[in-house]
């Protein structure tokens, strides 16, 4: 029996859900680890949402692009981390409305 | 160039075969002032060996080319040197060339010969001052600027030439520039010059617009056809150009200030040859003067003017150089006297002895300034024939030929200029002339007596002579660095043609003088029933007033009386020159009123008003908004991470929320 085929809104609504969990995690969150694990929330709710129309549109393309955000966002873990860590050893704590060094 | 041929002109103008000599004569002063400017330092005392030699070579190979000017007709023999050099919007390009004819040929003999003397001299003079490679570098640099003056063939090449010899005389009286006066001379001298530059180069413009050319020759050759006017126009502007250079009414204030400059500078520049460019530029512009009355009546009567208000002030001069400065400014009064009223021979005549002469009297006053640690003050001279018998012969000599004496040099050129006034039709200029032979006696000997005769008055205390207290200079601190014969003998030398330089024009108008200048520029306008007197008699008039001067001379300052009694009579003498004198018949104070005060207060008004609250206040208020609005917009900078982002959300959903409805109601 073949699978039955999942309908592409179903996609695109898990995508929606997982990008606003990460949305309301950067906004209410102040650990930074968990800020960016929020971001990374809404990397890959991105990524789904661009597989789902590339199979629905059976265009390349969309998979493709999902590669390159994964590339990002490897990059972006990275960048992120390191900089909450120099942080960290600078001024000892893990709260980002705390670092405002950049205020006006 | 038809015009020429139905002239009568022999015109072989811009021959293809660039006269190779003529190059070397004018670019190698420019190569020497390049290589002294550069390793200067590296020079030390070869640097005035070098200038002395490049400038010597130029005068040989002056002498080896010559041949080619003398006696060919003024304006035949040029060189092309660039055909159609475009010349800003005139299409049709300019040409630019060498004139080698012998008025070329003259001040180039005098330029690269004086010269080369002074040069010479000057390594003697300038042996103990540090940065004499710098000043051998100018005075090369002038000689190359005064070559191209003397030598272009057409007006630009001349303005070229005219303002770089301005600016090397600028260099050259600011040569000390730690001395605030030498630096002020400089200026004004400068700025003065320029005022001649904007004439030369309204003239230009002038010529240009009604000409369609500025070659000489072209210029020339229409000139009688255009309005007269315009050539009025054209000589005035010229003649503006002439009297700024050459120290006439009411420009002439800057030569005095000017002897702010090392003695060989004064004798090169301020008496020998830049001054004397306003003379060379009427005669070579003889075409135009023949072509308006009114430009030589002008002229004319300028040069009188100056002749008389250089000698009366060289009365009451007490600086050495002063009172040589102001019987520059009279001489060349003569001179430009003589080209402006149509006698160019004797105008010319005057400035070949003058060049000699004055460059002698000059290096000789500089020999006593040397000799007595830089004092310039005749009052604090005195008897000093005996300490140097050389400075003695120089300025005795000079003095001799300068007041035309029987047989030296300026008796020829004087008198062809004197009688020259009265040839052409000008009694009252002739009587101005003969009368300032008379004062040029008085204060030449004057000079001489005051400086060389009585006792020496260097030990008198400056009060009792009235002298007042000079300021320690520190311009050669070691005088005696080089031989002494280096400095004398270039004076010995320039003693030769001081005498003789005037037998050229033996016989006048049929000597080889009056020949080697074969354009014709007898053209006389007027001359009504000619001259009430023979130019024997002319001579012998004149003799009688310069023996009255210095006859007068000798009663005031020769007698035996007037020596033993001299500190006293100098200060009363001091104390007693009558106002007008003493401030130089107000010409300063004239220009002060007329052109740097109301400049000034220009300048003041702007500075205080238009530069704050106009151009200051537009700039002000740009960086004044641009900071409130920092100010105020600093604000929305929280630094918090977390607004940042909900700020983007916000804006996200604003977005969406724009396309999801708004878009799809279009």
């Amino acid at each position: 029996m073949t699978p039955m085929p999942v309908d592409v809104s179903n996609y695109v609504g898990l995508s929606a859900v997982i990008f606003f969990i990460g949305v309301a995690g950067v906004l209410a969150r102040r650990n930074p680890l968990i800020v960016l694990m929020s971001i990374e929330l809404m990397f890959n709710a991105a990524n789904l949402a661009l597989v789902a129309f590339a199979r629905l549109w059976q265009n390349n393309a969309g998979h493709i692009f999902a590669f390159l955000v994964i590339t990002v966002a490897a990059a972006e873990a990275a960048i992120g981390l390191a900089i909450v860590v120099a942080v960290f050893r600078r001024s000892k704590n893990v709260d980002v409305d705390e670092v405002a060094g950049l205020r006006g | 160039m038809p015009s020429f041929v139905s002239a009568g002109w022999a015109v072989a103008h811009h021959t293809n075969n660039p006269d190779p000599l003529l190059l070397a004569i004018w670019l190698l002063p420019l190569a020497g002032a390049l290589v002294l400017w550069a390793f200067g330092p590296q020079l030390r005392r070869g640097a005035g060996p070098l200038a002395t030699a490049v400038v010597a070579a130029c005068f040989v190979l002056t002498l080896l080319d010559a041949h080619v000017a003398f006696g060919s007709p003024l304006y035949a023999n040029g060189v092309g040197l660039g055909n159609g050099v475009p010349l800003g919007s005139w299409t049709g390009g300019f040409t630019f060339g060498l004139f080698w004819d012998p008025l070329a040929l003259l001040w180039t003999l005098i330029i690269t010969g004086v010269g080369g003397l002074i040069h010479l001299y000057s390594i003697g003079y300038m042996a103990g001052d540090r940065a004499s490679a710098r000043f051998f570098a100018y005075l090369n640099f002038f000689v190359f600027a005064m070559l191209t003056l003397v030598l272009s063939d057409n007006f630009v090449g001349l303005l070229i030439g005219w303002g770089l010899v301005g600016l090397a005389s600028y260099f050259l009286i600011g040569f000390w520039f730690f001395k605030p006066t030498a630096v002020a001379a400089a200026r004004k001298a400068f700025v003065i010059n320029v005022v001649g530059d904007v004439g030369l180069m309204l003239a230009i413009f002038v010529m240009f617009a009604y000409t369609g050319s500025v070659t000489y020759l072209e210029v020339f050759g229409r000139a009688p056809t255009l309005p007269h006017g315009v050539v009025l126009l054209i000589c005035v502007g010229l003649f503006v150009a002439c009297a700024a250079k050459s120290a006439q009414l009411p420009l002439h204030t800057w030569l005095p200030d000017a002897m702010e400059g090392p003695t060989p500078v004064s004798a090169l520049i301020h008496a020998a040859t830049m001054v004397t460019a306003g003379v060379y530029l009427i005669a070579r512009c003889a075409p135009l003067w023949d072509s308006s009355p009114e430009a030589r009546a002008l002229v004319g009567t300028i040069g009188a003017l100056t002749a008389l208000t250089g000698a009366l002030l060289g009365i009451a001069q007490w600086d050495i150089k002063r009172i040589l400065a102001y019987s520059t400014m009279s001489q060349i009064g003569y001179m430009i006297m003589g080209v402006g009223v149509g006698a160019y021979q004797a105008g010319i005549l005057h400035f070949f002895t003058h060049a000699f002469f004055k460059a002698l009297l000059f290096l000789g006053a500089g020999l006593v300034i040397h000799e007595l640690h830089d004092e310039q003050d005749v009052r604090k001279m005195g008897g000093l024939w005996k300490r140097t018998p050389v400075a003695f012969a120089a300025i005795a000599i000079g003095t001799l030929s300068i007041i035309g004496f029987p047989g030296f040099a300026g008796f020829f050129s004087k008198d062809a200029v004197i009688y020259g006034t009265l040839d052409r039709g000008h009694p009252a200029l002739y009587a101005i002339a003969v009368l300032t032979a008379g004062i040029t006696a008085y204060y030449m000997f004057r000079l001489l007596f005051v400086t060389f005769f009585g006792t020496y008055r260097g030990d008198v205390p400056d009060a009792d002579l009235g002298v007042p207290a000079r300021p320690q200079s520190e311009a050669h601190a070691d005088h005696h660095a080089a031989p002494r014969w280096l400095m004398e003998a270039p004076v010995i030398l320039l003693m030769i043609p001081s005498v003789i330089a005037g037998y050229v024009a033996i016989g006048g108008a049929g000597s080889t003088w009056w020949k080697f200048f074969t354009y014709d520029f007898s053209t006389r306008i007027d001359l009504g029933s000619g001259p009430a007197i023979s130019e024997t008699v002319s001579t012998l008039v004149v003799l009688a007033v310069v023996a009255v001067g210095v006859g007068v001379a000798y009663l005031r300052y020769g007698t035996a009386g007037a020596r033993s009694g001299a500190v006293e009579r100098l200060r009363l003498e001091g104390a007693r020159i009558p106002q007008p004198f003493a401030r130089a018949f107000y010409f300063d104070d004239l220009i002060d009123a007329l052109i740097v005060r109301p400049a000034r207060a220009l300048g003041l008004a702007f500075a205080r008003f238009v530069d704050p609250h106009v151009l200051d206040a537009a700039v002000t208020d740009v960086a004044r908004f641009a900071g409130l609005l920092g100010r105020e917009l600093r604000g929305i900078q929280t630094g918090l991470v977390r607004a940042y982002a909900f700020v983007i959300v916000g804006c996200a959903v604003v977005f969406i929320a724009y396309f999801a409805f708004a878009g799809f109601a279009r």
